[in-house]
């Protein structure tokens, strides 16, 4: 009532109120292919993951699939494989992430300046490049260009005089490898996120801020910087959240090795569920991936994104 | 039942079934047995490999025969377990399974393959010249059954061999390769050792070529072995720690990243001259042959792979086809039908000309033959001496080589010894057999 009296009041007429209130049928009408989908794709595969994370639930035993309850999380809890893996992707997101904004930053506040707009339009175009390659070719041309005998890598150190590096044979630099093929995909993703930030700040005060300061510091921190948090944080969360199931480009590059030395959360709940075929196992995992997953999202957004 | 007396039983109603059928052996022909299935599609995975190039080139005239599709999916090694089991516990499409040796419990333990005896004492549907006795024992014991019954057919069939560049082992001043496996790491490790070159790669990849091109092979001819008779762990016993030990020592002569070596780079490093010696798959020689994709031309040379204190005990793998349960009935007899074909006496020669290697003993009898190939005679001689359960083949592999991979590469890089990492692979090896029931008496100790 009260909604309908302020439309009234700003003049809308009532015609069109009526119909925006009457047609709960055709708002259903609009929502329910999206609910749908998502329950198809997204709810139903969620409950039965679920499901089968308490089940003794194995491929090639089917005939047998008893209820276990939280064994399976309790297997996963306790092992010592699971928290390795679980080590090793959030060293890959500690490592990546800082250089990946860092650089991201940097090239954004170079493409903010005014001036070389040609040239700033090709660099644009240009970041774009390492994001739309497809996550398993990145790994295979990382397999061939990291090749210790005929990798160009090698050949560009052997330029400067440094001996063939083992970078896939390795576990460190094989570790160092995929940090480095993940920078090199990732950063131009800060870099336009943080451009379309900078974008935001409005030009008088940016302007009104130089004509005080002359430190780029200043200016970034108490001028661009509060405009950039929305961003970052949106930067966050979908790194986190990539990093941490982050599988094609490792797969294709190392499928996890030598020895354990890349095997990530993802490539291990993979190799339980689709090698080992321990489905049940594999969703206890998974499920605790999410959980782990959603804590970090609402960390992020509690601790950056009330700054705004 | 043993799996000879199966075989001969199966060969024995074969034969009755004929006998008594009207149809005579001489009438049998492929085009009349193909009639009623005119039409039918039958669907399978093949690999990247040379044998199955050489059956694509086949796979024309079967059709023009029968008029009977076979519908190829092309996959790598690594996606063709997990593919199948996906199809086959969904009820997919796959008429035709193709099966590693080490898969064949865990299909023929969900029923997920018919027998072959219900083809084979189908006188409508069996070549009266199947002739199972020409198939290598071991092989068709080793690929094609589980349980004492017969499954599938041996098709892309290979025994592990030491290929070897006699150009570079001529110069070092050896006029043959090592007998021994001793002698290897010995004599021919430092000689060939020198100027960026090694005289060995083991590949040792984190995957099954860990657990059955690396880890296993050294098992074995040391006298060792992954389970003892009541299906614990043997990886502690002397014999298995002495191969395990000795794998660590041939590493200094193996390239550096050894651990990262798949199949290619193992080949590749043989075919480029970066190494002087490979124990591989008998089916690599092609590639290795091949000027295209080999630059050692006339140095290659293939012996059979060196013994250990055990004997020869090379590495044994291969997969048999056979025909899937899910198929309809008229899709399994078309299915029978082209696997009775494609590893058939007949076309054996064809198979082994287009790159193919056939388990039909007949073949590498005819004349020629040995010297045309120069890694027949090795072939042969390595199936005399293989070792069926080189990898055990029970329904629980899947998850053990899982185990083996992991803690094997671990023991190469040093990041465990090899007691640590055979303790680890024995305990987790036996929870995985204990679970399944091996111990508590509910399933046979078979491997």
């Amino acid at each position: 009532m009260l909604q309908k009296t302020q439309d009234l009041e700003r003049g809308v007429p009532e015609e069109t109120v009526n119909a925006g209130t009457a047609s709960r049928g055709t708002m259903f009408s609009f929502l329910s292919p999206a609910v749908i989908t998502l329950a198809v794709i997204g709810i139903a595969p969620l409950v039965f993951a679920i499901w089968t994370s308490m089940r003794d639930y194995n491929l090639t035993r089917l005939q047998r699939t008893p209820f276990v309850g939280l064994e399976n999380y309790a297997t996963v809890l306790t092992d010592s494989v699971f928290w390795d893996a679980m080590g090793r992707t959030f060293l890959l997101l500690i490592l990546a992430l800082p250089v990946q904004i860092a650089a991201g930053l940097g090239i954004a506040l170079i493409l903010h300046r005014p001036g070389l707009t040609f040239l700033k339009t090709i660099a644009r175009l240009s970041l774009v490049i390492p994001m739309a390659t497809t996550y398993a070719v990145v790994g295979l041309l990382g397999q061939i260009m990291f090749n210790l005998k005929y990798g160009v890598v090698n050949q560009l150190l052997g330029f400067v005089g440094i001996a063939p590096v083992n970078w896939l044979g390795h576990p460190t630099n094989a570790f160092a490898a995929i940090v480095f093929w993940d920078v090199w995909q990732w950063t131009p993703f800060c870099a336009l996120v943080l451009l379309a930030g900078l974008t935001t700040v409005p030009g008088e005060i940016e302007e009104a801020a130089r004509l005080e300061t002359k430190s780029w510091w200043t200016v970034l921190r108490y001028v661009q910087l509060p405009f950039l948090i929305p961003g970052l944080t949106a930067v966050l969360i979908l790194r986190t959240a990539d990093t941490l199931k982050q599988f094609d480009m490792v797969f294709t590059m190392t499928r996890g090795g030598p020895g354990s030395s890349t095997e990530l959360i993802s490539l291990l709940i993979q190799r339980v569920g689709f090698r080992a075929f321990d489905q049940g196992l594999a969703s206890a995992q998974a499920m605790i991936l999410l959980v782990i997953t959603i804590v970090l999202s609402r960390l992020y957004i509690r601790f950056f994104y009330r700054e705004v | 039942m043993s799996m000879k007396s199966t075989i001969k039983g199966l060969m024995g109603g074969a034969a009755l079934a004929l006998a008594l059928s009207p149809v005579t052996a001489f009438a049998w022909s492929l085009e009349e047995a193909a009639e009623p299935y005119a039409g039918t599609t039958v669907d399978v995975v093949f690999l990247l490999r040379p044998g199955y190039e050489a059956a694509k080139k086949m796979l024309p005239e079967f059709e023009e025969k029968t008029g009977i599709k076979v519908n190829v999916t092309d996959m790598p090694y690594e996606n063709a377990l997990g593919e199948q089991v996906r199809d086959f516990v969904a009820g997919g499409d796959f008429d035709i399974a193709l099966v590693d040796l080490v898969w064949i419990g865990n299909f023929a333990e969900n029923e997920w393959i018919v027998p072959a005896e219900k083809f084979i004492n189908d006188p409508a549907l069996a070549d009266p010249d199947l002739d199972l006795d020409d198939f290598f024992p071991l092989v068709l014991d080793a690929f094609g059954s589980w349980g004492g019954t017969l499954y599938g057919l041996p098709f892309d069939n290979y025994s592990g061999l030491l290929f070897y560049n006699s150009c570079m082992l001529e110069e070092a001043g050896f006029d043959g390769p090592p007998q021994t496996w001793t002698e290897l790491k010995d004599e021919y490790g430092p000689a060939l050792t020198k100027d960026g070159k090694y005289a060995f790669a083991l590949q040792s990849k984190r995957n099954e070529t860990q657990s059955a091109d690396s880890f296993a092979r050294v098992l074995w001819p040391f006298g060792g072995s992954f389970l003892d008779d009541e299906f614990r762990s043997n990886l502690m016993s002397e014999e298995s720690q002495a191969g395990l030990k000795f794998r660590q020592d041939l590493m200094q002569y193996m390239p550096e990243g050894i651990v990262a070596y798949d199949h290619a780079e193992a080949v590749n490093a043989l075919a480029q001259g970066d190494v002087a010696m490979i124990t591989e798959w008998s089916s690599f020689y092609s590639t290795l042959k091949n000027p295209d994709t080999s630059t050692i031309g006339d140095c290659l040379a293939v012996a059979p792979e060196p013994e250990g204190p055990a004997g020869r005990k090379p590495a044994l793998g291969g997969f048999s086809l056979a025909v899937a349960s899910q198929a309809d009935e008229n899709e399994q007899a078309a299915a029978w039908l082209f696997i009775q074909w494609i590893t058939s006496k007949e076309n054996a020669a064809e198979y082994l000309e287009l790159g193919g290697v056939p388990a039909r003993q007949s073949v590498y009898e005819m004349e020629g033959v040995a010297e045309k190939y120069d890694f027949v005679p090795a072939l042969v001689e390595s199936w005399q001496e293989g070792v069926p359960e080189f990898r055990p083949r029970f329904a629980e592999w899947p998850e053990i080589t899982e185990i083996v991979q992991e803690w094997g590469t671990k023991m190469m890089l040093g990041e465990v010894s090899t007691e640590e990492g055979a303790k680890e692979i024995g305990d987790r090896m036996e929870a995985v057999l204990e679970e399944a029931g091996y111990y508590d008496g509910e399933k046979p100790l078979v491997q």
